[in-house]
């Protein structure tokens, strides 16, 4: 069917729907979706009018070498013929991530970028850090009549955006900001100007060249280089790269993956105007009422603003991003995305005439499967365009025959509204976990909530929903029938009636759906669950019930992990963040796949840390971010580029400790592997205390973290990417992520062993048993109330999530909550305000009851790794506290007898005061040279009869080949080690290195190398007529040497 | 600038114990506006105290008084950079107590360490035990910053830490700054109690 037809009936609707307005908030949801609706409306029409439009606009964002790319129209017509002209159009975007090393000169004085730039032409730019402003700035070549030369233009660091000062554009990463500032000149008297050789540079390849120069481009010759990139240009203009090739060489190229910035070619595979989206501000105030009123609407107890704001955000910014998105995610994302789109319509109160729409609808997306994934879903009637979507045919198959035929299309769209990837595969294994999907589907339909009389509630968002948004109506209408919208209202009224679930779900009728809607808070989360008991609960009684400290019901849970979703833990004011320790502790497990988790990143990123928390309060919360996603997850993808700075920087990270051709993977590895030798005997055999261990893996950590900072091994400098008050906080996460997670296990492994050998497991124990035996009044606890054993069950239960975590910042929040709680008890409502003679004794009190000994290492394990500089703060005095009550519980027995601090606690709070010490001591002095991290070798045992086996050594850096043979002798069990040599095997040629040469450097020289080939050290016995070759020729650039730390080699 | 207090309270018999509360509660709620951020507990505090033309934030880390918690102070002044130890001038015996604190500070606790003197109760002057001068002289010996204070009128509280920030040396490098911790030792109204 001719797209202009659809066109036209999207009109139609839309002007149906706008008359039907009537209240006046919705005329602002209106305009915000009818904007939106434009933008995919063209995306469905290639409607030539819009694409003009939209391709001015994207045509900005690249650079236009050529005048032959032509206007969108016309370039989606030549498409199938234009790769030479678009692949030479790389995006301002690709051309500043990958000649970084260029412009981003963060050590360039003033006068030094002054010079640089003189002979530059106008607008011509470095980013530099400025020494008295403690920022970065952004040196613009002025004018030549302009009072000076060069000119500096202050960057603005927020915690998670970047912005010019003066502006009120932010952008999630220096290079946006950059390349929007090339475009438009914004705050600036004119646009950036990218020099010649890179703006003219057509291929990456090219980029690179320049890149490779570094600060030295500025100093070449213009017209020399000029010439070498007309030499360079010639043979890849004949070559266009072809699509398929085109992904490919991206991801070559290092640093670019992290981006995921797209060709032209890529997008414009699907349409014109593709491009569009490749720098955006994070925020701009364009839509703001619409923020606030969807937030106002949406807003139910517990639900987290910031969630809201955020997603609000992401739409308001985002809309114009909605055809890239689309194309940018996979068929299965993109069909997805659409079925919620249906979904959030079913709300919609306007109907036209359904049939005709829908026809049209179908023949539309008939039209587009072929060449692309599917932009609109199938309407939910047609079941074999259903099967278009992955997704439902994973979720899919378990429900069909559950279902009746009229329900099915309200299925439907719950699981292309509610379900989430992540969610989807658990919802959909049992039928009781199906409400959930409900939940998610309805949710934005109705949402009670406390603050509004709940009839209207229910339907005001309906109300919402009748804005005259074009693209949502013709789905709506597809989605719509009378009697559908019928069961929306029923379902809203008995809602209202707190209608009781049954439970069958065959029984089901539709106002399952709002029962669904009710259990959210909890079913979202406790999904395997059966939650009979509150499943018939009206949604607004639940927060008194959560709020009532006394709680009934006892954990109906097995499953700690999910402990934290059950009513159990509401009752806190903090009861927001309960959700979020896990989910990032998951998260990480996710994260196999770094590039393919757009959901992940749009999860964590943009919201500050303090917000963050609170978006994940609750399921409904989720429930409606979910629901919203129809809309927003068309930019998740782009937002998963842009926004999350942090969560990318984090990736990077853990992508470079996983590649171990890299120094610092080379690194993490060895330590890890080193440290969980024997799954962790080596760690209790090697170290002689717990305490030990755990400050040498901080101590590797810390150390790790300002090797990250001064590397060049994180192909894009740290801080471009994210603020620089941040970048300690991340590498803090990235580190743990790639040491303390892997290593979690071993640890604990080898603390237990540690305790089990000194007796003061069972010490302990006795000792808890004792206490827990004690009266509060005899533990020191004053008058305050006390908490109950059930309330102490609840805290047990929180220190046994606790216990499964693995970072040690996550535990705190932890421990501080469980404070929060303890604290609530004492106070009873009564608002007086306890000091630390109160707290402290009830914390002990409270430590004997939980009887829990394993809590012992977990605060030891959280006292050594918790990054020193949170010491000093709540976390670290609720730390102290906890280690003090723990202490005097430990030594219960003694206690009457003698009232001093054991030797051994007085021992821990020394070591722990100097590392503190040794903290301040290392950010003072300059920061430990690389010989710091070499503390362990790889080696590789060659034997003939056994083939080889390899352990990781401790081996200092000065420790020579001598010395290393002799330990291998040992480690290796070797009888005859005279026999024996240590050889450095590289591809094809394996050398023996000489009896006084350092592994280490050797090592360390391999490394440093531009193109390292694998190498190994091997042990192996040494062949009669092998010869001896002296390796130092291989370190002749090393300097005999600087003063290592010796701290981390012999922990 | 950053600063950590760290608040040590030795503590005083129970019975007494509500005066100790009350300087720490008087010093938040006193000021329960945005240089306060809000903590979980009392037991911890933080504040923002303006000084020349920066900030000081302090990290106020309450101590248990209770004999049987005296071993653990250790790990509570530990890095502090200040301690206020607050008496009670109507018991001489939590002067008495304050003294030993002074000493234990001095011998164990961080080099450098400011210690102010805070007696407290200084509304019931007509019961005090405590004349101010001995208090003043004994601070003065010790270079103890001394100031006589009253939690329930709010007097002098503001000033003590006022008094604090402007002892508490200059810190060549902010970074490290932020890392300085003031602990402040407060002996409560009662004689036995440690100050928080």
């Amino acid at each position: 069917m001719p797209a202009s037809i659809i066109n036209q009936s999207c009109k139609q609707e839309r002007m149906g729907s706008f008359f039907k307005l009537i209240e006046s908030f919705a005329l602002e949801i209106g305009s915000l979706r009818k904007e939106m609706g434009k933008k995919t409306e063209s995306e469905e029409d290639n409607g030539k009018t819009d694409h003009l439009e939209l391709s001015e606009e994207v045509g900005g964002l690249f650079l236009r070498s050529s005048p032959c790319a032509g206007t969108g129209a016309e370039l989606a017509r030549v498409r199938d013929s234009g790769y030479h002209s678009l692949h030479r159009r790389l995006s301002i975007l690709d051309r500043l991530v990958h000649t970084h090393a260029v412009w981003l000169q963060l050590g360039l004085s003033h006068q030094e970028a002054a010079r640089i730039l003189t002979n530059q032409p106008m607008g011509t730019f470095v980013v530099r850090r400025s020494n008295s402003l403690k920022k970065k700035v952004v040196s613009l070549r002025m004018h030549n009549d302009s009072p000076v030369c060069v000119k500096d233009f202050p960057v603005k660091e927020s915690q998670y955006t970047f912005s010019l000062e003066g502006s009120g554009l932010s952008f999630a990463d220096l290079f946006r900001l950059v390349a929007f500032c090339s475009i438009s000149r914004d705050v600036l008297p004119f646009t950036l100007k990218l020099p010649e050789a890179i703006s003219s540079a057509e291929t990456f390849a090219q980029l690179q060249e320049v890149a490779k120069l570094g600060a030295g481009f500025w100093d070449a010759d213009w017209n020399e280089r000029k010439k070498r990139f007309s030499l360079l240009t010639t043979p890849h203009i004949s070559l266009p790269p072809s699509l398929s090739q085109r992904p490919v060489s991206l991801t070559a190229v290092p640093g670019c993956p992290q981006f995921q910035t797209r060709t032209p070619a890529e997008i414009d595979c699907y349409q014109s105007n593709g491009a569009l989206c490749f720098i955006n501000p994070l925020f701009i105030k364009v839509h703001q009422l619409d923020g606030t009123f969807l937030t106002a609407t949406l807003h139910n107890p517990g639900t987290p603003k910031q969630g809201v704001r955020e997603e609000i955000r992401d739409l308001d910014t985002g809309n114009t991003e909605a055809q890239r998105s689309c194309l940018e995610s996979p068929p299965a994302n993109c069909s997805d995305q659409n079925q919620e789109t249906h979904f959030i319509a079913v709300s919609k109160l306007v109907l036209q005439d359904d049939n005709s729409s829908s026809e049209n609808y179908r023949t539309h997306s008939e039209q587009v499967v072929p060449r692309s994934p599917p932009p609109r879903p199938p309407p939910p009637n047609f079941a074999p365009q259903r099967s278009v979507s992955p997704l439902q045919q994973q979720s899919m198959p378990e429900k069909i025959p559950l279902i009746n035929s009229f329900k099915e299309d309200l299925k439907e769209k719950e699981k292309g509204g509610g379900l989430l990837s992540w969610l989807g595969s658990s919802f959909s294994i049992s039928t009781s976990s199906s409400p959930p999907k409900r939940v998610g589907i309805s949710y934005p339909i109705s949402i009670p909530s406390l603050a509004l009389p709940r009839s209207s509630l229910s339907h005001s968002p309906y109300k919402s929903k009748t804005s005259p948004s074009n693209l949502d109506d013709a789905q709506c209408h597809l989605a719509m029938e009378d009697q559908t919208i019928e069961k929306a209202l029923n379902r809203a009224k008995l809602h209202g009636q707190n209608v009781t679930q049954t439970s069958s779900i065959t029984t089901r009728k539709p106002e399952d759906l709002a029962v669904g809607q009710e259990n959210d808070r909890k079913e979202l989360r406790l999904s395997d669950i059966s939650t009979d008991s509150s499943g018939s609960l009206d949604f607004s009684q639940l927060p008194s019930i959560f709020n009532s400290p006394p709680d009934p019901s006892p954990p109906t849970v097995t499953d700690h992990d999910k402990l934290p979703k059950s009513p159990l833990s509401y009752d806190m004011d903090m009861e927001g963040e309960e959700d979020d320790g896990e989910e990032e502790e998951e998260e990480p497990d996710n994260d196999v796949s770094f590039e393919s988790d757009p959901d992940q990143d749009q999860d964590v990123t943009m919201v500050p840390p303090t917000h963050r928390t609170k978006r994940r309060s609750s399921a409904s919360a989720l429930v409606l971010r979910k629901a919203l996603q129809g809309q927003l997850r068309k930019m998740s993808g782009v937002f998963n580029s842009l926004m999350t700075p942090e969560k990318r920087a984090i990736r990077r990270v853990l992508e470079l400790s996983q590649n171990k051709a890299s120094y610092f993977g080379c690194l993490v590895h060895d330590f890890i592997s080193y440290m969980s030798e024997g799954s962790g005997t080596q760690a209790w055999q090697v170290y002689t205390s717990g305490l030990e261990l755990l400050q040498s893996v901080r101590q590797f950590m810390t150390q790790m973290k300002i090797y990250l900072r001064q590397s060049s091994e994180m192909e894009l400098p740290i801080e471009s990417l994210i603020s620089e008050d941040q970048i300690d906080q991340v590498l803090e996460k990235a580190m743990q992520k790639c040491v303390l997670k892997p290593l979690r296990q071993v640890v604990n492994t080898a603390l237990q062993e540690f305790q089990l050998r000194s007796g003061t497991w069972q010490q302990l124990k006795d000792n808890l048993s004792l206490a827990k035996a004690r009266q509060p009044q005899e533990m020191g606890v004053s008058a305050a109330l006390h908490p109950d054993p059930v309330a102490i069950e609840k805290i047990k239960l929180k220190f046994q999530v606790i216990c499964k975590m693995y970072s040690p910042e996550k535990k705190v929040i932890r421990l501080l909550r469980i404070c929060k709680c303890i604290y609530n008890i004492m106070q009873n409502n009564s608002g007086r305000m306890y000091g630390a003679d109160d707290f402290l004794p009830m914390l002990t009190y409270v430590l004997a009851q939980c009887d829990m000994p394993q809590l012992d290492n977990e605060i030891l394990y959280m006292m050594e790794l918790l990054d020193p500089s949170q010491h000093n703060g709540e976390g670290g005095y609720y730390l102290i506290s906890a280690y003090g009550a723990m202490t005097l519980i430990k030594n219960f027995q003694e206690e009457q007898a003698a009232r001093v601090l054991s030797s051994e606690t007085k021992d821990t709070l020394r070591q722990w005061h100097s590392q503190w010490q040794r903290r301040r001591h290392t950010t003072q002095c300059c920061a430990p040279s690389i010989d710091d991290f070499q503390s362990y070798l790889r080696v590789v045992l060659q034997d003939l009869s056994n083939g080889c086996t390899a352990k990781t050594l401790q081996v200092g850096p000065f420790a020579t080949v001598e010395e290393v043979c002799c330990l291998c002798a040992l480690k290796f069990k070797v009888a005859d080690s005279e026999s024996y040599g240590l050889f450095l095997q590289t591809e094809g040629s394996s050398q023996q290195l000489a009896a006084d040469t350092y592994p280490q450097k050797i090592k360390a020289e391999l490394h440093s190398r531009p193109q390292s080939a694998p190498f190994y050290f091997v042990f192996r016995r040494v062949d009669s007529g092998s010869t001896i070759t002296s390796i130092n020729d291989l370190s002749v650039t090393l300097d005999p040497q600087g003063n290592p730390n010796n701290a981390s080699e012999h922990p | 600038m950053l600063s950590k207090v760290q608040l040590y309270c030795c503590d005083c018999p129970r019975e007494l114990k509500f005066g100790k509360s009350s300087i720490v509660c008087r010093f938040v709620q006193d000021h329960f506006d945005h240089n306060i951020s809000p903590t979980i507990g009392a037991s911890f505090l933080t504040k923002t105290v303006p000084c020349g033309n920066e900030l000081h934030k302090f990290l106020i880390w309450d101590t248990a008084g209770q004999e049987r918690f005296h071993s653990l102070a250790p790990m509570y002044y530990r890095g502090s950079a200040a301690a206020v130890i607050v008496y009670d001038i109507t018991k001489l015996d939590s002067f008495q107590t304050l003294k030993k604190w002074v000493k234990e500070l001095k011998e164990h606790g961080p080099e450098g360490i400011v210690v102010a003197i805070a007696g407290n109760k200084n509304d019931l002057g007509d019961i005090r035990e405590v004349p101010m001068k001995e208090a003043k002289e004994f601070a003065e010996s010790i270079a103890a910053i001394f100031i006589e204070t009253s939690a329930r009128n709010a007097v002098n509280v503001e000033e003590l830490f006022q008094k604090i920030s402007k002892q508490i040396p200059p810190l060549e490098n902010p970074e490290v700054d932020s890392n300085e911790s003031f602990k402040l030792t407060q002996q409560p109204v009662a004689s036995t109690r440690r100050c928080c």
